[in-house]
């Protein structure tokens, strides 16, 4: 008998021996199998593309919702400067008016005549 | 996924008793190895599940070893005795009876007989080196291929031929000498 033949003669006596594993066992087996099954969630599809499984599926739900929830007050943040700055008159514009209209700049830097001006807008 | 689970749980306890000789211990190693499983694994087609099941088990048993550093001298004393080399009776092959399978026992004599028989086949399976036993269990019980249970061994193909071939030696040599024919 070879090596084969001898391991198939053993392997039904293998076999025998766990179906008779006791009641007790038996038990704390099939709840064992019933708390991994708990822990088990049907695979997920991502964009129809690649199959994973659920537990990396959420993780990377938690690791996108973790960013966006970072970022989320500096994306504000950024949105909040920028409609500010919007709403800001242009410098430049204010600038080039000023250079091009026929009253000198210097004029606005004379007392009476800023005086003079609040005056009459009032 | 539960039907697979359910279908090897006894083996892979029994596996895990023939390595940590303890009953406790073995049914924890059992628990997290189907709980890695159904958590890590749930995306993978069942046909690799057997190999994949087996690799955590493997290294759950591997890890209980290193976490607890104890072997037993018992275990150790036995497999270097069922190791001891060609001791000039030939192969121990060569004097086992075969039989078809393990007769269903008709009566309590017989069935008592057989219980002692499985015993003995156990404790010589429980005495094995870790090693071998391994090898013996995932090429011959699980019916894993050599390249397989090479993955599952992190071994050569050759290293688990060897395990296999020393394994099913010793097992042999203690049968016989123990009177029990299969």
């Amino acid at each position: 008998m070879n090596e084969n033949e001898f391991a198939s003669k053993l392997k039904p006596w293998l076999d025998r021996g766990a179906k008779a594993v006791g009641e007790m066992q038996a038990t704390r087996l099939k709840s064992a199998r019933l708390r991994a099954m708990d822990a088990y969630r049907e695979p997920v599809r991502l964009f129809g593309l690649v199959t994973v499984n659920a537990g990396t599926a959420q993780t990377l739900h938690y690791s996108v919702m973790q960013r966006a929830l970072l970022f989320l007050p500096i994306a504000i943040l950024i949105g909040v400067l920028a409609v500010k700055s919007a709403q800001e008159p242009d410098l430049g514009d204010i600038d080039a008016q000023l250079l091009t209209q026929e009253l000198p700049p210097d004029a606005f830097l004379d007392q009476d005549f800023r005086s003079w001006l609040g005056k009459s807008q009032g | 996924m539960s039907d697979f689970l359910a279908s090897v749980e006894r083996r892979a306890f029994k596996q895990a008793v023939f390595a940590v000789h303890e009953e406790e211990s073995a049914l924890d190693i059992v628990q997290d190895s189907m709980m890695r499983l159904a958590e890590k694994y749930s995306d993978r087609p069942a046909a690799e599940l057997p190999l994949l099941f087996q690799r955590i088990l493997q290294n759950a048993i591997r890890d209980y070893f290193r976490r607890s550093k104890v072997r037993s001298t018992w275990t150790t004393l036995l497999s270097n005795l069922g190791l001891g080399g060609e001791d000039g009776e030939g192969d121990p092959f060569d004097t086992l009876e075969v039989e078809n399978s393990p007769n269903v026992p008709d009566s309590p004599a017989d069935r008592l007989e057989q219980s002692q028989v499985m015993a003995s086949i156990e404790d010589a399976v429980k005495a094995l080196p870790a090693r071998q036993r391994e090898a013996f269990m995932l090429r011959y019980w699980e019916e894993l291929g050599v390249s397989e249970t090479a993955k599952v061994m992190g071994c050569s193909e050759g290293s688990v031929k060897t395990h296999c071939s020393r394994a099913t030696h010793a097992l042999a040599k203690v049968l016989r000498s123990k009177g029990i024919t299969l």
